[in-house]
């Protein structure tokens, strides 16, 4: 189980596996690139989001979709585990 | 509690979402399933107050729960009213004695009351939130919202909001963000519908839709939406729920495609066809402002399922998963739109079947302290059938939802469908390759290779002759044979077939043999038939009616020793007439069982007749299984009619004979005559006979049938339809049995009891006979489910030997039985299915083979003759059937440099039986084809309906206009000037053309609109009109049916029983254009309009209405019955008033006199007259239950326009109907003092006191017309072309 020192998931984690989805280089991807744009559909985004539930980070599908860039995503995943740690 | 500033809100647009369901529940308001409901169980220390602050929390954040929907010119409008906020109601149930039964009930009612309202959600609340208190540790919370307001996404978002705020109360953490305001959802679908992404999507799916099939479905029937619908689960376990996500990874797809690529490729098996095509769900929210409204924003896309199966698993889903990211591309393009776009809309075009809703994210969130469990009430309306899966991240295993339209699955199949799925995806990730997945289970396998086979019964290893000889022996004096008067004992029978059969063993001729018969049905004919059998030898029927060159073929393959024939046959066989057989002598050694009795031969795909050859122990079996499944017994009198080269005769013949029963031969030429047929039953008290369907069907027509008896009626040959069945019984008092069989399997392999009470549509071909078994496989030979299309296979005693000289063909149609080793199968190219309870559907040829007037004929057989003419380029051969019931061959041709017409005919005529010789011929530039090279059906004119006439439709309006007076019609195309109802647009048919112009064009003008311009040209100049004047929906008090001279008296019609006077259109337009029509239509049609006190008070309310329009002239007036009467009153009441009357014309109308003196009609009475208004014959439909709910069912499932009308205009043709049998029966005629002229229905009332001079003393004077029709009929195009030149005249004078 993740905790405060050993968090779910990092802004360079997310990168990484955004990347990897869109067939990207990491440094590709802007953090206020529209995703979409670069071709991430929900279906690959609800994967990846499956994928980071499973990991130990829960994260409101709805709240992801409103907005698809990289620095809305990190800033949804940074509530999602501070609510956690208080939770 | 703080609102969301509704109350300023203005009014907004409906999004394009909404427009589709708005319209579906426009077209079916009273339909329920456009509510959505669901309960969560609680169990644990629920905090009542901190639950109550949550879900009010929540709803004064989801705006959408507070819409209020309304009517207005240009379209539906939408706005919050705060005062519509569902704010939680608690309901405390602890105290009741079964809480948690009273808390369902009550939720059900609450169900049921929100789809009561009649249509309308734009009358109250669209949502509801309540929590029952079963006790201190249970609790339901029960949410209701209608469609037009939420999706399934929606409510999710509810509820995690509800528990987010729930959480907040009780713990302190963060409630986090609220939901987005609806006007997030109106704004962005304005901003998408201006976009050019829109166009672009368009553009896209019109592409990519643009060669897809017309969509069939799994199922049988018109995908309607369902008022209900049945549901079946099924769990997809952990193994295959990892499987999926392995194969899923390593592949680099979403697991949710995977799973949506197996379950299209289970869809496409079956649905059987090349291509299925799904509707995908989209959640539409990915990316968008609105992505956090609760609102319905859910789409639903075609996926087009056309895959390799024999290629690896991971090969065979990619395509489906690059058009699942291109869907995704293009998923804001709204799935209704589309359907327009691409015209399929209407009764049967749809844009895709089956729908796959995959939710991978489906736990409910968490509430402190509680456990919650999610139950569904209703997610919105099935069309046809869906399969939802549900499941969370981290749990391995999947829930399988399917959810189904009753009226094209019964709960069973849906049952079947949720395990079978579930088992063909599990087996398909095992598998590896999709070819190798069975689409049945293991058990239905076994039920239907071993169980529905098993038809093991002793029958003794003898031939036909023994049987026949055992008859002769056990009664040599009873008749064997009646023909024209003359009778044959079996003695003599025998005596003479012996004596045949001793001069062919003269000859040599026995076992092994075959010998030619070419005789018209006499008792010659019999005789030949026992001594070829007899001797030994085998016979071959030949028809001397058949072309020589189609004879010559055959006698040349088969090599008869010998023929007995009355003429000289083609290629030099001897032929030996009856006057040279002997009249004495002693019979030579019989057959063994395993020697072959005859040989028939029957219509080949390659051009060439094929020879099924057929053993005494096949036939053996199958007559004595008939003998004793049917109880036949010496008393019995079967009808010989069928002709000896089809192998219905060989019963016929032979079942009398080993029964000792009598055969009654039919005199040559006979078989086709309905009346000579009725004449022999009933004078030759036949027991059993035989039709072909076609000609029971023309028998039945004949008066001289009504009323024949006999024991039973055999059909085969053809499809036995259940109207004719249900015919069958209301002319002839006998059982009705149908049978099945090609002749490679001695005559019959199954068997139906379609007697009276059955009620199967359609009906099977049923079960298989003694000994023999029925397959129904998939190309790879492996059993298919019920309710899957397959071909049919037979297997047994009964099958052919061989096609006579052809190992070739014997080996492709005969081989080996996969399910019993060294057992043989038949290939008999027919497609079928077993229904749930394993009865066998038949379902047509899956070749070019067709079934003709009994006949079965290849088409290739045709083509190749036209070919052989050498005036042809390119011909093809289609079996039509533009009207019901009326098949015939039409050959479409390509004419080479020296075609002509005449030549061709006798070209074929010469080469063909009559009855494989196509009754038109058309010629074409070219022969349709479609995108994938096929001829496209579709594409062929109709013979005959070539000719259009006025110019074709020009412009898109017009053009999309003719196609749906082409589709109601049911005519091929349609001139833009041409006149809806003269073309034979029933004026009840105006309902559904409408609807669907609504459907296609989302612009309403209204019935009213159609019967005032019934042309394309003209109602398309309407819709493109800029502004569509007010709706009228034809419901109108007065209506105009035709337009006239404006300094003509009009004639006004007054309606019948129902109230709607549309019935009148004939009359109409038949007085037009010189003279304006109108009619008058109960007001009461109108809920809002209360009944009339009385008939004079009804009669007098349509005065008034009548002078308000101020026609010119006296005033002219005619009523088809309960209209006459009003009709009447009407005439008194002008005169009262001083004004002028001038005709008065009743059309078969009787004082209410008549009608007092009859019994008071109960409720069933008022129902079977709807049925009647609606074009039904009750008396059709014993088995209909007299009652609102079923009628209206009835009516709107039969697809019939009366059906179709909202529910609102239904209800008040009921009510009218009702209402107007109490004002009849009140009513007390007062005397018009002029004159009557009242149009009698001349064929009708036969029995009955009802003549028009009951009506003398109420009127001056009397004049009665005598039309030559039925009641019903009296508005009818025929009886109308009678009575409106006489009623013109007397307008005129």
């Amino acid at each position: 189980m993740a905790d405060a020192m050993n968090p779910p998931m990092t802004r360079e984690r997310m990168r990484a596996d955004l990347a990897r989805a869109l067939r990207m280089e990491a440094e590709e991807i802007g953090d206020d690139d529209n995703l979409d744009d670069l071709g991430l559909d929900s279906m690959r985004a609800m994967n990846l989001v499956m994928r980071w539930t499973e990991a130990g980070l829960q994260l409101d599908f709805g709240e992801l979709a409103e907005k698809v860039t990289l620095g809305a995503w990190w800033a949804v995943a940074e509530r999602a585990m501070a609510k956690r740690a208080h939770g | 509690m703080a609102d969301g500033g509704g109350a300023t809100v203005p009014d907004l647009p409906l999004t394009e979402a909404q427009e589709g369901l708005w319209y579906a529940q426009r077209l079916d308001p009273g339909n329920p399933v456009f509510n959505t409901g669901q309960y969560i169980e609680f169990r644990g220390p629920l905090d009542v107050q901190a639950f109550r602050a949550a879900v009010d929390g929540m709803v004064a954040e989801a705006d959408s729960l507070a819409l209020r929907i309304q009517e207005a010119p240009g379209g539906a409008t939408q706005r919050l009213d705060p005062a519509l906020r569902p704010w939680l109601e608690v309901v405390d149930l602890s105290a009741a004695t079964a809480p948690l039964a009273e808390a369902r009930e009550a939720m059900a009612r609450d169900m049921a009351r929100a789809m009561a309202r009649p249509g309308d959600p734009a009358r109250g609340g669209l949502a509801a939130e309540r929590l029952y208190r079963l006790s201190r540790d249970h609790h339901l919370w029960y949410q209701r919202a209608h469609h037009l307001v939420l999706d399934g996404f929606g409510t999710e978002l509810l509820v995690r909001r509800t528990a987010a705020l729930y959480a907040a109360r009780l713990t302190g953490s963060d409630p986090g963000q609220p939901l987005s305001p609806f006007a997030a959802t109106v704004e962005e679908d304005a901003a998408y519908r201006a976009s050019p992404r829109r166009a672009a999507d368009a553009e896209y799916w019109r592409k990519a839709m643009a060669d897809a099939p017309d969509v069939t479905g799994m199922a049988q029937g018109r995908a309607l939406t369902a008022r209900s619908s049945h549901r079946a689960h099924a769990r997809i376990d952990a193994a295959t729920g990892n499987a999926l996500r392995r194969i899923a990874a390593a592949q680099d797809l979403a697991w949710p495609d995977l799973l949506t690529a197996l379950l299209g490729a289970y869809c496409r098996r079956i649905g059987g066809e090349g291509e299925a095509v799904l509707g995908v769900t989209f959640m539409n929210r990915f990316g968008s402002a609105a992505a956090r409204v609760p609102a319905t924003l859910m789409n639903v896309l075609p996926l087009r399922i056309r895959m390799d199966e024999a290629l690896p698993l991971h090969q065979s889903v990619e395509e489906v998963a690059v058009q699942l990211a291109r869907l995704r591309r293009h998923g804001r393009y709204r799935g209704e739109q589309l359907r327009r776009d691409l015209g399929r809309v209407g009764a049967g075009r749809r844009l895709h079947g089956a729908i796959i809703n995959i939710q991978p994210f489906h736990e409910i969130p968490e509430f402190p302290g509680l456990t919650a469990e999610l139950h569904l009430l209703g997610t919105g309306p099935v069309d046809d059938i869906t399969f939802d899966l549900r499941t969370d991240p981290g749990a391995a295993t999947l829930r399988l939802d399917v959810e189904a339209n009753p009226s094209l699955y019964s709960a069973e199949e849906t049952a079947a469908h949720a395990v079978r799925a579930a088992h063909f995806v599990s087996a398909a990730l095992t598998a590896g390759c999709l070819a190798d997945v069975p689409t049945a289970t293991p058990e239905e396998a076994r039920r239907l290779i071993e169980t529905v086979n098993e038809t093991g019964h002793p029958v003794p290893d003898t031939t036909l002759t023994a049987l026949i000889e055992a008859a002769v022996a056990a009664h040599p004096e009873r008749t064997a044979l009646v023909f024209e008067g003359q009778t044959l004992s079996y003695g003599a029978l025998q005596a003479r077939s012996v004596a045949l059969a001793a001069l062919l063993a003269a000859r040599g001729i026995g076992a092994g043999d075959l010998v030619a018969v070419s005789l018209d049905r006499s008792p010659e004919l019999v005789v030949a038939l026992l001594g070829i059998l007899r001797a030994g030898a085998a016979y071959l029927p030949l028809d001397p009616a058949h072309p020589a060159d189609r004879l010559a073929r055959i006698l040349a393959s088969a090599r008869p020793r010998l023929a007995l024939a009355q003429a000289v046959l083609p290629g030099g066989v001897e032929v030996l007439p009856p006057a040279s057989w002997p009249r004495h002598g002693t019979a030579p050694a019989g057959p063994a069982p395993g020697d072959v009795a005859y040989a028939i031969y029957t219509s080949g795909s390659t051009g060439e007749p094929k020879g099924a050859v057929i053993s005494h122990r096949a036939i053996v079996n199958r007559l004595l299984w008939m003998r004793d499944h049917y109880g036949f017994t010496a008393e019995d009198r079967i009808l010989q009619k069928t002709p000896a080269t089809f192998d219905v005769s060989v019963w016929e013949f032979f079942l009398p004979l080993i029964t000792g029963a009598s055969l009654v031969l039919a005199s040559p030429g006979a078989h086709r005559d309905p009346s000579a047929i009725a004449r022999l039953i009933r004078d030759q008290r036949i027991t059993t006979a035989h039709f072909v369907p076609s000609m029971l069907s023309a028998f039945l027509a004949h008066p001289q049938v009504r009323g024949i008896e006999l024991a039973r009626v055999f059909c085969s040959g053809e499809e036995l339809t259940p109207d004719l069945r249900d015919r069958f019984h209301a002319t002839v008092r006998a059982e009705l049995h149908n049978l099945y069989g090609p002749t490679e399997a001695a005559v019959d392999v199954s068997y139906w009891d379609a007697s009276l009470g059955d009620d199967s549509r359609p009906i099977p071909i049923g079960r298989p006979v003694w000994n023999t078994r029925l397959y129904v496989l998939d190309e790879a030979l492996r059993p298919v489910p019920p309710g899957v299309t397959g071909h049919l296979f037979i297997a047994g005693r009964q099958l052919a030997r061989e096609y006579l000289g052809r190992p070739d063909l014997t080996a492709q149609a005969f081989i080996a039985d996969p399910f019993r080793p060294g057992e043989r199968m038949y290939r008999t190219g027919d497609l079928a299915r077993f229904r749930p309870d394993g009865a066998i559907l038949y379902l047509g040829r899956s070749d070019g083979q067709v079934k003709l007037r009994g006949f079965r004929i290849e088409l290739g057989e045709i083509e190749a003759v036209i070919a052989s003419s050498c005036l042809v380029r390119q011909v093809r051969v289609v079996a039509r059937e533009d009207r019901p019931g009326d098949k015939r061959l039409v050959a479409y041709l390509v004419p080479a440099a020296e075609y002509e017409g005449p030549g061709l005919r006798a070209h074929v005529a010469a080469r063909l039986p009559d009855y494989m010789v196509p009754s038109a011929f058309v010629a074409l530039d070219a022969l349709p084809v479609n995108t994938s090279g096929k001829l496209d059906r579709a594409a062929l004119p109709a013979p005959g309906m070539q000719q259009r006439r006025g110019r074709p439709p020009e412009s898109e309006t017009e053009r999309r206009l003719a196609q749906l007076f082409a589709e109601v019609l049911d005519l091929p195309e349609i001139g833009a000037e041409e006149d809806f109802f003269a073309l034979g647009g029933h004026s009840l048919l105006a309902v559904d053309l409408m609807l669907r112009v609504q459907e296609t064009f989302g612009r309403d003008p209204g019935l009213g609109a159609l019967f005032e311009r019934p042309t394309v040209a003209r109602l398309a100049a309407l819709i493109d009109a800029a502004a569509l004047p007010p709706s009228d929906d034809g419901l109108r008090p007065l209506i105009r049916l035709a337009q006239g001279e404006e300094t003509r008296a009009p004639l006004f019609v007054v309606h019948p029983a129902g109230g709607i006077a549309w019935c009148y259109g004939n009359l109409a337009r038949a007085l037009a254009p010189g003279r304006s029509v109108l009619g008058l239509q109960a007001p009461s049609l109108d809920a809002e309009v209360p009944p009339p006190a009385s008939l004079d008070a009804l009669a007098a309310d349509y005065v008034d209405r009548i002078l308000a329009s101020a026609p010119p002239g006296p005033i002219h007036l005619a009523g088809w019955s309960v209209g006459g009467i009003i009709a009447h009153a009407m005439a008194v009441r002008l005169r009262e008033l001083g004004h002028a009357v001038g005709a008065l014309a009743l059309l078969d109308a009787y004082p209410a006199d008549a009608w007092r003196a009859e019994p008071e009609p109960d409720a069933a009475a008022i129902f079977r007259a709807l049925l009647v208004i609606a074009g039904h014959d009750p008396a059709q439909h014993p088995d209909l239950p007299m009652h609102r709910e079923a009628v209206i069912d009835f009516l709107r499932q039969g697809g019939t326009p009366l059906g179709r009308l909202p529910e609102a205009a239904l209800d008040g043709v009921v009510r009218v109907v009702e209402g107007n049998n109490r004002l009849v029966r009140g009513h007390r005629h007062r005397r018009f003092g002029g004159t009557v002229t009242h149009f009698r229905a001349a064929r009708d009332h036969a029995g009955r006191a009802l003549s028009p001079a009951m009506w003398a003393p109420y009127a001056g004077r009397l004049e009665v017309v005598d039309v030559p029709a039925l009641h019903g009929e009296m508005v009818g195009g025929r009886a109308t072309g009678l009575i409106a030149p006489v009623l013109g005249a007397l307008l005129d004078s």
